[in-house]
């Protein structure tokens, strides 16, 4: 019944079912059907006819973040944006751009390119990863320590509700203070309180020059002593990563942990700075200064991972940067305490921490770590979630972090927008 | 909502001081006076007392009563704003967060600092300026306007065409909640919020979610080196299109400030800063950063300033002559009183490549009044200020300046623009919000309120378009501000 209306909505090649399913399958779960509208219209039909039906819509992009969060907690369909795909719009001389949601960020970044810009989000699986997926999931890379993550960029978006309505938040230009932000609330919501349809951002141009090096250290504590030397002096870095000796390894680095930098910027900014980083990690008992390849760049975010052979669960942990090697160290050492291997990496200028547990005989021991590492995050005040785990783990232990009286909020905001519990129920904080 | 009688006012008055202690409780019609405007003084309204407090647990014990009584409140910084955001629309109490002003902590390390919301912009700035960092944002009330000021309106300033306004700024906020005076922190220290952005969120909702008690900003090093370029151009048109070409090439300046000829007029009366009285528009640039190329980024913005037809254009040779050039930027505002009674400061944004065709149109508009216009704004990011100069002692000439403001903000809606870059909705433009939202944008507004501030007794009446307003808009009503009058300020 609600297929059918499904397919008259959206035409019937637009509807996914059986075995073809599988793709988007999540956390376990299959759908009822993929459904791929094919303008904003049809999204919020889909929506209406969807819960009118009683079942959940689960947005989806490029299904690069389906492994983040808690198993849904009810069935329901898949609502995918590929086929809303266009850029909107491009005008250069307002360093602004419209994009519709099932764009992929390489593609959006390769149109801008030619001609001078970029939207300065690096995010990993750029191929794959939509606008609107970024947006939703608030993803981010290394060039962060820089240009910033989503809510620095973003300016306006347009959702359909979980009632089917269209609304627009925030708007075309760069400063804006009318009415709520709703673009903020967006960023990060992983499609629990609207379905983002497009997004506005604010762009920059694209730098003369751009390198990124790596110096390792014989002990980790050095890294993060030559990184905090680094942020108090006059370098402008847009790229501050820490990774220890398993991650530098998987970047080709030989010798121990490494402090890996980017400069952007006028060839001469480079220059100089790349200069003024060879002395000072010189003094500092820093190795010899290694050029990366701009490759290197979008695999750092995802370093941590790709370190361990056969990954049994990866948390991502948001620590004070002063914070950011002893919870490196700390998260390695509990890891051997119960015989397993980890490894790690961190945007470590943002405190931005990524810690991979190696699969081992004992699956308790998986759980006890993970539980240990939030420990470790919390204790400094910063707070650690789940970016990858099997449903073993998750049932083991949350998903995200304790969201404390804030989630009481979080909860509020959505019981008003999406009170019928449409949109992507179950997989988010506190509950939601 | 029904007025108190003197016997209710007169138990609550002595309820608040008990919370508060001495001096801590203001009801005397002559002392609630001072608070009856902020900047925007054509609107007043008279709360019923003004308290002030001196910590989270004051705020929350001020906002149980308020929900006990049914009684609205409505927290206050400097009362620089400057759109009635903080003026007590429906009587009700005036949380005054001016004792709440001290540098808790100061995390050099981390680069943050976590402040009560009372303390002034710039005071954060002088605190940690010796060791080298300042504080972003930089509203040109700053030596007057406060942290919880800003957080209010999501402030911006000259410099944050490269640097971003306050909400890029704060990572976490302790909040008192409307309903219940429960004290909740939103966001932290850390980079990244768990959940929702709701320190994102909160930022900029004009006082309706709710009273900051503490924020955690992000302090910045100081840039290595700066540079200012003066521009003088014969058209608007070349100085805008001089901002475009700026861009295309792909410099991204710190800021870049416009100055029509009326406006330089009255500068060079007032001030003499050295801007040509001929010039029909001034670009005053900035550029900062790493010593390094610095040179060449302001030789290259000179040259887009030459090909875009500027007849002059010079980098400031040092650190005097920049403060000089940027003298007659920031007292642009003081300025207009040599030619004009009384002025209206606008604020609307526009897309930058949008610029001459709406100014243009200002003037055309202000002109088809019998009013005079002079412009003197935030061209870099498209952040308009219109400031219609106007006798308020001639009968008429007030209310042809609001139509005039209205007719302005439409131009901005219908280019793609926005009605308000930093100065808020507040209750000046709350009617005007319909330019730019749907219904269906508002509703969804409203729910995201009423998440937060369900009983509505949380600074009501603000930013939502409505037809009850008990805010007296009087003949005569323009007087500067007290900050005004002591030189300490002046409004863009």
């Amino acid at each position: 019944m609600l297929l059918d209306t499904l397919r008259s909505v959206v035409g019937a090649a637009h509807v996914v079912t059986g075995v073809e399913l599988s793709p988007f399958v999540i956390e376990g779960h299959t759908p009822i059907a993929a459904v791929f509208p094919g303008t904003v219209d049809e999204v919020a039909a889909v929506v209406r006819e969807t819960a009118a039906a009683g079942a959940a819509v689960v947005p989806w992009g490029g299904g690069t973040a389906v492994s983040v969060g808690e198993p849904p907690s009810r069935a329901g369909i898949v609502l995918g944006l590929r086929r809303l795909s266009r850029l909107l719009e491009h005008e250069p001389g307002d360093l602004t751009a419209t994009v519709e949601a099932g764009h992929t960020l390489a593609a959006l970044q390769a149109t801008l390119r030619a001609r001078g810009q970029w939207l300065s989000l690096d995010p990993p699986d750029a191929e794959r990863a939509t606008v609107g997926g970024v947006v939703a999931a608030n993803a981010a890379g290394p060039r962060r320590q820089l240009y910033g993550t989503v809510r620095d960029l973003l300016i306006g978006l347009t959702v359909v509700t979980a009632e089917g309505a269209v609304v627009r938040g925030g708007g075309k230009v760069v400063k804006n203070v009318a009415g709520y932000d709703l673009p903020k609330l967006f960023v990060g919501s992983r499609g629990t309180l609207g379905i983002i349809v497009d997004a506005t951002f604010k762009l920059r141009p694209v730098p003369d020059d751009e390198r990124l090096v790596a110096v390792g250290f014989d002990r980790l504590k050095d890294c993060g002593a030559a990184a905090r030397t680094l942020l108090a002096g006059d370098l402008i870095p847009s790229t501050l990563d820490v990774v220890d000796h398993a991650a530098a390894c998987a970047l080709g680095l030989a010798g121990g942990p490494a402090l890996v930098i980017g400069f952007d910027g006028l060839g001469e900014q480079v220059e100089w700075q790349v200069a003024e980083f060879t002395a000072l990690v010189g003094s500092l008992g820093g190795g010899d200064v290694a050029t990366l390849p701009p490759s290197a760049w979008s695999r750092l975010t995802t370093l941590a991972p790709e370190a361990v052979a056969l990954p049994a669960a990866v948390m991502s942990l948001s620590v004070l940067p002063t914070l950011v090697v002893d919870t490196m160290e700390q998260g390695a050492l509990v890891a051997r305490q119960r015989g397993l291997v980890s490894a790690w990496a961190a945007h470590a200028g943002v405190g931005a921490v990524t810690g991979a547990l190696q699969a081992g005989a004992d699956s308790a021991a998986v759980t006890a770590v993970l539980a240990e590492w939030r420990t470790i995050a919390r204790a400094g005040g910063g707070h650690a979630s789940l970016t990858w785990a099997p449903l073993g783990v998750k049932a083991q232990l949350p998903a995200w972090d304790d969201a404390g009286a804030a989630g009481r909020i979080m909860q509020r905001i959505k019981a008003q927008l999406d009170p019928g519990n449409v949109l992507n129920p179950g997989r988010f904080v506190a509950g939601i | 909502m029904p007025a108190l009688t003197a016997e209710r006012k007169s138990w609550l008055r002595r309820e608040l001081l008990d919370l508060l202690g001495p001096g801590g409780v203001l009801s005397d019609p002559d002392e609630l006076l001072v608070y009856e405007s902020d900047g925007l003084t054509l609107l007043r309204a008279l709360a019923d007392f003004v308290v002030f407090p001196r910590t989270a647990e004051h705020v929350a014990s001020v906002v149980r009563v308020a929900n006990r009584e049914r009684l609205p409140f409505v927290a206050r910084g400097a009362g620089t704003g400057l759109s009635g955001g903080c003026l007590p629309a429906e009587g009700g109490i005036v949380i005054s967060m001016m004792r709440m002003n001290r540098m808790l902590e100061v995390d050099y390390d981390n680069q943050i600092a976590v402040v009560e919301p009372g303390l002034v912009n710039l005071h954060l700035s002088w605190a940690v300026g010796p060791r080298g960092f300042y504080y972003a944002p930089d509203p040109s009330s700053q030596q007057a306007c406060t942290i919880g000021g800003n957080i209010a309106n999501n402030s911006g300033g000259p410099h944050t065409l490269k640097y971003g306004v306050t909400v890029n700024h704060v990572l976490g906020l302790e909040v008192v909640m409307p309903e219940d005076g429960r004290i909740v922190w939103l966001g932290g220290r850390t980079r990244d919020a768990l959940g929702y952005d709701l320190t994102g969120l909160f930022v900029g909702s004009e006082g309706t979610f709710g009273i900051a008690t503490k924020v955690v900003v992000r302090i910045l090093r100081k840039p290595q080196a700066v540079k200012t370029v003066l521009a003088v151009f014969d058209t608007i048109e070349e100085a805008s299109a001089a901002v475009s070409a700026i861009i295309a090439r792909g410099l991204v300046p710190a800021a870049v400030e416009m100055i029509d000829q009326l406006t330089i007029q009255a500068v060079e009366d007032a001030f003499g800063c050295g801007y040509p009285r001929d010039a029909a528009a001034a670009l005053l640039i900035e550029v900062d950063g790493l010593r390094a190329g610095i040179d060449g980024q302001a030789a290259r913005i000179e040259a887009a300033c030459r090909e875009s037809g500027a007849r002059e254009v010079r980098t400031a040779a040092d650190e005097a002559e920049r403060q000089l050039l940027w003298k007659g930027r920031k007292s642009a505002f003081g300025a207009y009183g040599r030619v004009s009674p009384a002025y209206m400061v606008m604020d609307g944004v526009i897309p930058r490549t949008k610029l001459p065709y709406v100014l243009g149109r200002v003037n055309d508009i202000v002109a088809a009044h019998g009013l005079r216009v002079g412009n003197v704004f935030h061209a870099g990011d498209g952040n308009l200020h219109p400031n219609i100069l106007y006798d308020p002692r001639k009968a008429g000439e007030e209310a042809r300046v609001v139509q005039a403001g209205a007719e302005i903000m439409k131009v901005c809606a219908d280019v793609g623009g926005s009605i308000s870059g930093e100065h808020g909705i507040g209750l000046e433009k709350a009617d005007f919000m319909p330019f730019i939202f749907t219904a269906a944008d508002l509703a969804f507004m409203l729910r995201v309120k009423t998440a937060f501030n369900p009983t509505d007794l949380c600074n009501p009446g603000k930013i939502f378009p409505t037809k009850k307003s008990c805010i007296e808009v009087g003949p005569m009503a323009y007087r500067p501000h007290a900050i005004e009058e002591q030189g300490l300020a002046q409004r863009f």
